[in-house]
């Protein structure tokens, strides 16, 4: 699973990645090492609400003046990839287009978090 | 004139050999080659390049990143993605952002070969004129109300420009960056040139407003103010410019070259309405201007309208945005599928632009960010 998000995870100006179902809430959160400080920062977000915003939305880019959020409908939930406003975005577009299949094929949420515990323990 | 193609890539040793192995078809282009995406762009702006060849993978600017700016700039030349990064998929991407073609590394020189002649193919597909007169050339494209785009190579700077006409006017020029009327000036005002045509125009809106005969007669003037300047500066043994002077070292700051267009007439690479400052302008209005000034004739906006119903995600989307400190929210784009594609700026009045299905988003995210 680790090796899944390894290629966006890779693109310089990537902060991390996040996978949360239609209810809101996170099932997948990984960050580079750089920026394991937004780990803490996401805790603060009622996604809950993003996702009643993002009814209807298949893909997005929220810009802001110094970073950036990328996000896609995955299966029964989003992938959003966090950046700094210097990453290449279409780079991270074609990763997120090339992850999509295998996450759709996931049940987003019960389905990735399952696999996440069999492989944690 | 043989027409030049760009490639750009990071790897200089790959350049240099594909750069050794496509000398065998110097009959047919010849290569030049950037080692970076702004490299190219300066390329590009400085010589008229037919032809793009680009990796994906660069640092800096990426090939994403030049294709994006090619479309928007020089909206003509085509651009072929090479990458060794071919993951499912990255070929769909890589089309859907507007390039040309698509070749996956590694590949033999031959195979790329046959793709530049291919698109070069097409850019001449409506044949080839050598000394050719441009202005009795021109009136009869305009007689013949043809639809068409005219790579004009200059014999005598060993510089080129391009002419967009369709249905027989003159809707826009470009010489590098240059665009409007006083890159048209300039490329009338070459005395001997070439002419390749291609049967098809990017530009739907007209750029450069009057009559083809109005533009000729004016730049059929200049080119004997220039002569005669010649003429003088040789008798007194001066140097002088070979060329016109171009708007930006023109007096009269932006527009055409000097003495070609009054400085009261704005001309339509200054619009009247430009004039007005932006911050007397309604939201809508401002987002309007500032989407005709970057992308001129581009048609992929379909409206701009102001709507409230997306201030909820504008202002969850903001909120997110402060608890990761990213500053203010400058844009949304939203992808509803079949329903459509919009862009939304957040402001006194939430302003939409909605965008064509297939058109490049990045191009118009760039004009009004």
């Amino acid at each position: 699973m680790a090796d899944m998000f390894k290629d966006v995870l890779g693109i310089e100006g990537v902060h991390g990645v996040l996978v949360f179902s239609e209810k809101g809430d996170v099932s997948v959160s990984q960050f580079t090492t750089d920026c394991q400080s937004d780990a803490e920062k996401i805790k603060g977000v009622d996604w809950s609400a993003m996702v009643n915003e993002l009814s209807g939305i298949t893909e997005a880019e929220i810009m802001f003046d110094e970073g950036r959020f990328y996000v896609r409908k995955a299966g029964a939930g989003y992938l959003l990839v966090i950046l700094d406003d210097q990453a290449p975005v279409s780079m991270v577009r074609l990763n997120c287009e090339v992850l999509l299949p295998t996450l759709e094929k996931q049940k987003v949420g019960k389905g990735i978090g399952q696999l996440l515990r069999k492989k944690i323990f | 004139m043989v027409p030049k193609v760009l490639i750009v890539d990071d790897d200089q040793s790959w350049l240099s050999l594909i750069q050794k192995e496509l000398a065998n078809y110097a009959e047919n282009f010849m290569i030049r080659t950037a080692d970076s995406g702004e490299a190219a762009l300066a390329i590009i702006n400085r010589e008229h390049i037919m032809l793009v060849v680009s990796d994906l993978r660069m640092p800096g600017m990426d090939g994403f990143d030049l294709l994006s700016r090619i479309l928007g700039s020089y909206p003509d030349i085509p651009v072929i993605i090479v990458t060794a990064y071919d993951r499912p998929k990255t070929k769909d991407v890589v089309f859907r952002s507007g390039a040309a073609g698509y070749l996956t590394k590694p590949f033999e020189s031959d195979v790329l070969a046959r793709e530049i002649n291919k698109m070069l193919r097409k850019k001449a597909e409506g044949g080839n004129l050598n000394n050719v007169s441009l202005e009795t050339f021109l009136q009869l494209v305009e007689m013949e109300q043809q639809t068409c785009t005219l790579q004009v190579m200059n014999k005598a700077g060993n510089n080129g420009g391009v002419l967009f006409f369709r249905n027989g006017e003159l809707f826009n020029a470009r010489i590098g960056e240059q665009q409007g009327k006083s890159a048209a000036y300039e490329i009338l005002s070459w005395s001997s040139v070439s002419v390749s045509i291609e049967n098809d125009c990017v530009f739907d809106e007209k750029l450069i407003e009057g009559d083809l005969q109005a533009i000729l007669l004016d730049a059929m003037r200049s080119k004997d103010e220039n002569e005669e300047a010649r003429q003088a500066a040789a008798e007194e043994n001066e140097i002088v410019l070979d060329e016109p002077v171009s708007a930006t070292e023109s007096e009269e700051g932006e527009g055409a070259p000097h003495q070609m267009v009054p400085s009261e007439n704005p001309g339509p690479d200054q619009p009247a309405e430009a004039q007005q400052p932006e911050e007397e302008l309604s939201p809508v209005e401002a987002v309007r201007r500032r989407l005709t000034g970057s992308l001129g004739s581009y048609t992929g906006v379909k409206d701009v309208y102001s709507d409230t119903k997306w201030e909820p995600l504008v202002s969850t989307a903001a909120s997110v945005g402060e608890i990761f400190g990213f500053g203010e929210l400058s844009a949304i784009y939203a992808n509803k599928g079949g329903e459509g594609q919009y862009l939304i700026m957040p402001g006194e009045e939430t302003t939409i632009i909605s965008i064509d299905p297939d058109a490049p988003r990045d191009k118009i995210i760039g004009a009004v960010s």
